[in-house]
């Protein structure tokens, strides 16, 4: 059996069609992952400074451990606002 | 390990206590720089209509920052285009000469991000106070929270504002660090292993190395665009 000559040149523009798709799709991927790759570092961080300020406080009136153990749990949830926020952000820009 | 450290290049300079010598750091530095104004130079020197290579290169990198900060900080953020574009650069330039052989990479150095982002962090600031004045305190109070919860609710977004210089430079630096020691790791693999196993860590370490690639574009690019957000929560107060 023959192949048309048109049929060829639509499945080739077809073709075409679906690899640029893909191209698309593996460029948003990328785009994706460094969102990812921001969200551990956000939660750690909040935490680690709170600690921080909780330990200089500490030392600073003479109260310890009081203040650490406050500012570790305020730090943490820090953390979670942190990664919330973001984590809104990126669907928001997800549904645009 | 050897590819980390840092060694002084040529003669010790010391002024008033601070020793100001040159390293191996500054000299990558130095040569990133060099790079991108090299690129840059040569980019922008013939401007045709129809681009050619390394023009159309130039123009995409002006064009992929140009539009992450009008899509995430807005027109009033054009102004600073020219820093964010530097940053960017400065930073993809020195993670992607990090993966050449036998280079030191500048961003693998905690005190070099951190640096950076704290002149991201109080320049953020600054802008912020000199753009709102007092009001722009007014970001550590989100509105519609009740009366009892409000010095707690200060208290964890004042710890969330303070920790954006920490995450930015742990990010990278963090990020960049690991994929090296991960592929010395392999490395040493294929050594230990010798000719019979040492194919598995070789291939490893070539698809690690790709991996590596995608992580020093992506790290420049998330640096950058959290320059913006940063820079949109002080130009747009209540976004």
């Amino acid at each position: 059996m023959k192949i048309p000559e048109d049929f060829k040149t639509r499945l080739k523009i077809a073709k075409l069609k679906i690899k640029k798709q893909d191209q698309l799709d593996s460029e948003k991927r990328g785009l994706f992952l460094g969102g990812a790759f921001k969200l551990g570092t956000e939660l750690v961080s909040a935490v680690a400074v709170g600690t921080i300020i909780g330990f200089i406080l500490d030392s600073w009136f003479d109260t310890k451990p009081w203040l650490i153990i406050i500012f570790f749990f305020l730090g943490a949830a820090a953390g979670i606002l942190n990664v919330i926020r973001a984590a809104n952000k990126m669907q928001k820009e997800n549904n645009k | 390990m050897q590819q980390f450290s840092v060694h002084k290049i040529g003669p010790e300079i010391n002024i008033g206590g601070v020793d100001l010598s040159f390293t191996n750091a500054s000299l990558f530095m130095v040569i990133s720089a060099a790079i991108i104004l090299l690129f840059l130079f040569v980019g922008t020197k013939e401007k045709k209509i129809v681009p050619g290579k390394v023009q159309l290169i130039a123009e995409m990198f002006y064009t992929f920052v140009a539009k992450m900060i009008s899509d995430t900080a807005g027109s009033k953020a054009k102004p600073y285009f020219p820093f964010i574009f530097s940053l960017f650069m400065f930073v993809l330039f020195c993670n992607m000469v990090g993966m050449l052989p036998y280079s030191f990479t500048v961003t693998s150095h905690i005190i070099v991000t951190l640096i950076m982002a704290l002149f991201i962090f109080i320049a953020v600031t600054i802008i912020g106070f000199a753009k709102h004045g007092f009001k722009y305190l007014s970001i550590f109070v989100p509105s519609g929270v009740p009366a009892v919860l409000l010095p707690l609710i200060t208290v964890i977004e004042i710890i969330s504002y303070l920790s954006r210089p920490v995450s930015l430079s742990v990010r990278l630096f963090a990020n960049m660090m690991a994929g090296h020691t991960m592929l010395k790791v392999f490395g040493g693999f294929v050594i230990s292993l010798g000719l019979l196993g040492g194919w598995l860590p070789l291939g490893f370490s070539v698809a690690l190395t790709g991996l590596e690639i995608l992580v020093a574009f992506l790290q420049a690019y998330v640096f950058a665009i959290l320059t913006c957000i940063y820079l949109n929560d002080a130009l747009n107060l209540h976004h």
